[in-house]
């Protein structure tokens, strides 16, 4: 890319960011300050606020409280609202958003202006971007005439387009078959770095989420719970939300706790009262009321029943997933693991021996889910 | 990589300032409350002080009761009761008949494979296009002794006494109210996916079991056809003051008419006439509008929409439906204009004495020439146009706000309250808009202290502007609810104004529907019997009233020539229009958005 045209990343500061739908409180009281160039990804359930984050920030919707600040300009605060079109930002919506009534090359355009006295210039920025993201074919075609995949790509050549420092991502993956989302998110990840530009991306899907951000921010019931590296958020989850929604592969009540010397614990767990697990502990000081022991799926461990380490199970499913096999396991009538991978084949019915990896278990007390 | 740094709710120190709560958005606008107020002089003030009258004529100086019950009785009675009567169940077999009509063509037209489709579809919008009076009209010049059907050889004669009844009256508000039918069950079957069928036929449904399964959804269409359908039958003035009037039929309209064109005028039983016709109305309409809320059938617009696939007739099939789709537009369509083009071109229609009928342009010379007779279609019709540019463009304007405003997302009891008012003006009958305007507008604080405009052609136009607003502004709220607001977030983040996202992204996608709600103001307004008949300003009839005034006076020949013409301009400023639009518009334009024959 011309380094002439390319864009001044910004920062963004979300101060006390509060937004109310009537009586539903959509977002309360964020606080979040994103670098100028990084690639962060909001994270969180549907209905977390994470999409009214996003369009407080493009303007779409106005705070009920709270300062926003883009490049060190307030934007939105309680004297101040700046209108979208004024905030130099640009976005991929969901549903793609592409003006039924415009050709591809007229809607990646769009940013650029109507002015006919750039027209030559603003027609060699369109020819670019189309190569860029591979649709250079399709430019005369019309939104409705495109599959799925190359929408989005238009949507990307549009938010590209605009030459802004701030890029906003409202799930735009979503919509896609699991190819293409794979094949759009290296695209994505690829040409938003290449632009230089501040991205903000929100997604429900985790893996998404890891794959593309520099910083991962976990929000639940309009509050941001964790903000942080992809692998400190794996690793080092804040509470059990965080960690259930991060991914794991079985969640227990647990027995007895018993703390060791470091941060970690020796937990005893009901499907297995004469073995001892190691994890770290989170939160755990204190009278915590309900303890729970998870565990990841990389933490978990399968090996053949001769083995003398681990615990006893069954092998009710197993799936292919290309790299080798994910499995179900019963560890008893009541408990199981999901997600456990192994690259040898385990067939189903078959016994095996489960062992944990400490550094991929953690005991957090979990409030709302009791001792089952 | 970028450095980032964070701080959460959990550990931020809060500032006090800066979570201080933004002041609220004010409730009250400029914009609504000028809207309000254009809403108040054009509807909600003429009509209430005009129902008032129904039980304290003493408040406008009508009578001495400051209350009574007693012209509630009266107009139950006689007369005006069998009006109300006669009105009430006509409209309910109409709607009935008009639904199941209209279902059947709009299934055939956009679910099958049946010929001429856009032929069907066109039809439909003329027939919209087509005042009730005009139909009439032609029926009459083909059935009466005499009459065109006898110069073509055909013995009518059986029919004749028979169609200037109940039967006749049936015949033409059913063709009347067949395009609003069409055109709403048309809308839930587009939004029906062939899915839902090809799920209940994949999971061992026959033809019939799958229609069964699959008419519930489109169910919420079909009852807003029956309330649009009835509430357009009990507000039609055309028929009742042509063929009701003359078969001595009465319907509600023309009763409330003659009860303020007699001497002396009664307005406290006319507004209990309008009354029972406001309330016999909304109840329908309001359903309508809850379940058509409910059931979200509209197919949002967008990029992605797909076609739903037609099922394929054999060709003796397709024939077939062909023809009765054909027969239906013949008797709904044909035959009125047929019987007026017979009507106008030959002379002595109707006449016994048997001085033989022949081919004329006698009655186009009188129309063209108002020496012969005095006065002619030219000034009428001129007047007509004008008053239909102001009321169409004007219409247009406040249409568009108001629609937009009745679909906003966050609109709250603002948007809720104008909802069910233009629900409830969509439910004034154009002839009680018209006597609340004369009765409220020649009120002596009225006149002499807010406007004063009795008698003049600018409270004509208020009228009609008033009449046509809220249909206008529900024909666009459909297509304006179908933009998916993010098209219009997509422009402004990407740098647009308010003013450019409205010119490149909603005015095109709108602007069919923009044309098309034009020209249906336009032609209606032309053609607008009720409210003209009223309001007219002495010595400018539009051309409506002069028509109805030639075929009063026996000049049934150049009465119709005059309808012929008025048709025919109405029908070439609609060509003219779309021809333009073709001409101009980008092809990103006709592609896409609302669309009127599919």
């Amino acid at each position: 890319m011309d380094d002439s045209r390319r864009p001044q990343p910004v920062g963004v500061e979300l101060d006390g960011l509060r937004k109310e739908f009537g009586e539903k409180v959509a977002l309360d009281g964020v606080d979040l300050t994103i670098e100028p160039g990084s690639f962060v990804v909001l994270l969180g359930p549907s209905g977390s606020g994470k999409t009214t984050l996003l369009r407080c920030v493009a303007g779409i919707e106005r705070p009920s409280s709270g300062v926003i600040t883009i490049n060190k300009v307030c934007v939105a605060g309680p004297r101040t609202f700046v209108q979208p079109e004024k905030r130099k930002t640009a976005m991929v919506f969901q549903d793609y958003a592409l003006w039924p009534h415009l050709t591809v090359r007229k809607n990646i355009a769009f940013p650029l202006g109507s002015s006919s006295r750039l027209k030559e210039k603003r027609d060699q920025r369109v020819d670019d971007l189309l190569d860029r993201v591979g649709i250079a074919h399709l430019a005369s075609r019309y939104p409705n005439e495109l599959s799925g995949g190359e929408q989005q790509r238009v949507a990307l050549a549009r938010a590209l387009a605009a030459d802004v420092g701030l890029i906003l991502f409202d799930e735009p993956l979503s919509n896609l078959d699991a190819d293409r989302r794979e094949q759009l998110r290296i695209e994505i990840a690829t040409l938003t770095r290449e632009a230089g530009a501040t991205a903000i991306y929100i997604t429900h899907d985790q893996s998404e989420a890891f794959a593309l951000a520099d910083r991962v921010g976990v929000l639940n019931h309009g509050s941001l719970v964790q903000f942080d590296t992809p692998e400190n958020i794996y690793r080092h989850p804040k509470n059990a939300f965080v960690t259930r929604f991060t991914g794991v592969a079985g969640e227990y009540p647990v027995v007895a706790a018993k703390a060791l010397d470091d941060d970690y614990f020796e937990v005893t767990l009901p499907f297995a009262p004469s073995h001892s697990f190691k994890a770290l502990g989170v939160d755990c000081q204190g009278d915590s009321p309900v303890l729970h022991f998870f565990v990841r799926a990389s933490g978990v461990l399968l090996d053949a029943p001769g083995r003398d380490e681990g615990v006893c199970a069954e092998v009710i499913d197993v799936a292919f997933n290309g790299r080798g096999y994910e499995h179900v396991v019963k560890v008893d009538d009541h408990f199981s693991l999901t997600k456990v991978f192994s690259v040898r084949r385990f067939e189903r019915n078959a016994n095996v021996k489960v062992s944990f990896d400490p550094s991929a278990c953690f005991l957090m007390p979990a409030p709302g889910k009791g001792m089952s | 990589m970028a450095d980032v740094t964070i701080s959460t709710t959990t550990t931020a120190v809060p500032d006090p300032a800066r979570r201080q709560r933004w002041p609220a958005k004010s409730r009250f606008s400029l914009g609504g409350i000028a809207i309000w107020i254009v809403l108040l002089l054009l509807i909600v003030a003429p009509v209430g002080c005009f129902l008032i009258l129904a039980v304290s004529p003493h408040m406008f100086q009508q009578g001495s009761q400051w209350f009574t019950l007693k012209f509630i009785r009266q107009a139950f009675e006689g007369y005006t009761g069998r009006g109300i009567f006669n009105s009430l169940w006509v409209s309910t077999l109409v709607s009935f008949l008009a639904v199941s009509t209209a279902t059947t063509i709009a299934w055939l037209v956009h679910r099958t494979n049946i010929g001429a489709r856009r032929l069907w579809s066109v039809s439909m919008w003329l027939l919209l296009l087509m005042p009730t009076w005009m139909m009439t009209l032609g029926w009459t010049d083909l059935l009466q002794p005499y009459g065109a059907a006898h110069a073509m050889g055909l013995n009518t004669s059986w029919l004749y006494g028979e169609f200037f009844g109940p039967l006749g009256i049936i015949i033409v508000l059913t063709s009347s109210a067949l395009p609003f039918a069409y055109f709403i069950v048309s809308a839930g079957l587009q939004g029906l996916g062939p899915e839902f069928e090809d799920a209940a036929r994949i999971h061992g449904a026959g033809r019939t079991r799958t229609f069964a399964t699959v008419l519930p959804i489109i169910a919420p269409a079909l009852l807003s056809a029956v309330a649009i359908s009835f509430a357009e039958t009990m507000s039609d003035f055309g028929v009742a003051f042509t063929l009701g009037y003359h078969a001595h039929f009465p319907l509600a309209t023309y009763t409330l008419f003659s009860a303020i064109s007699n001497f002396p005028a009664n307005f406290s039983v006319a507004a209990v006439i309008a009354a029972v016709l406001i309330l016999l109305t909304i109840p329908p309409i309001a359903l309508q509008s809850v379940v058509m809320r409910r059931s979200k059938s509209y197919a949002v617009l967008s990029g992605r929409t797909r076609a739903p696939r037609r099922r394929e007739f054999g060709r003796r099939s397709r024939y077939l439906a062909s023809a009765g789709v054909g027969l239906v537009v013949f008797v709904a369509l044909g035959v009125p204009i047929i019987g007026a083009l017979i009507g106008s071109f030959v002379q002595n229609l109707g006449d016994a004495s048997g001085a033989g009928v022949h081919f004329t342009l006698t009655y186009y010379a009188q129309v063209i020439h108002p020496s012969i007779i005095g006065n002619g279609l030219g000034s009428p019709l001129l007047l007509s146009n004008q008053l239909g540019l102001v009321v169409a463009s004007g219409t247009g304007v406040v249409a568009i706000i108001l629609a937009r405003r009745l679909v906003a997302a966050h609109g709250g009891w603002s948007q809720r309250i104008t909802d069910i008012f233009l629900l409830g003006s969509v439910a004034v009958p154009g002839v009680v808009l018209g006597v609340g305007y004369i009765f409220f507008y020649n009120l002596s604080f009225i006149t002499n202290h807010v406007v004063d405009i009795y008698k003049t052609l600018p409270l004509l136009m208020l009228g009609l502007v008033a009449s046509a607003l809220p249909g206008q502004t529900r024909f666009m709220a459909g297509p304006v609810s179908q933009l998916q607001p993010s098209l219009s977030e997509a422009a402004r983040v990407h740098g647009a104004t308010r003013f450019r996202t409205w010119r490149t992204t909603n005015m095109p996608l709108m602007s069919r529907v923009l044309v098309w709600g034009w020209l249906l103001t336009f032609t209606k307004t032309i053609s607008e019997l009720a409210i003209s008949q009223i309001l007219y300003p002495p010595s400018q009839e539009p051309a409506s009233v002069t028509i109805q005034s030639y075929l009063a006076n026996f000049q049934s020949g150049t009465g119709t020539a005059m309808t012929v013409l008025t048709l025919v301009e109405m029908f070439g400023v609609i060509v003219l229009a779309l021809g333009i639009y073709r001409l101009v518009t980008p092809e990103g334009w006709r592609r896409t958005g609302w669309s009127v024959v599919n």
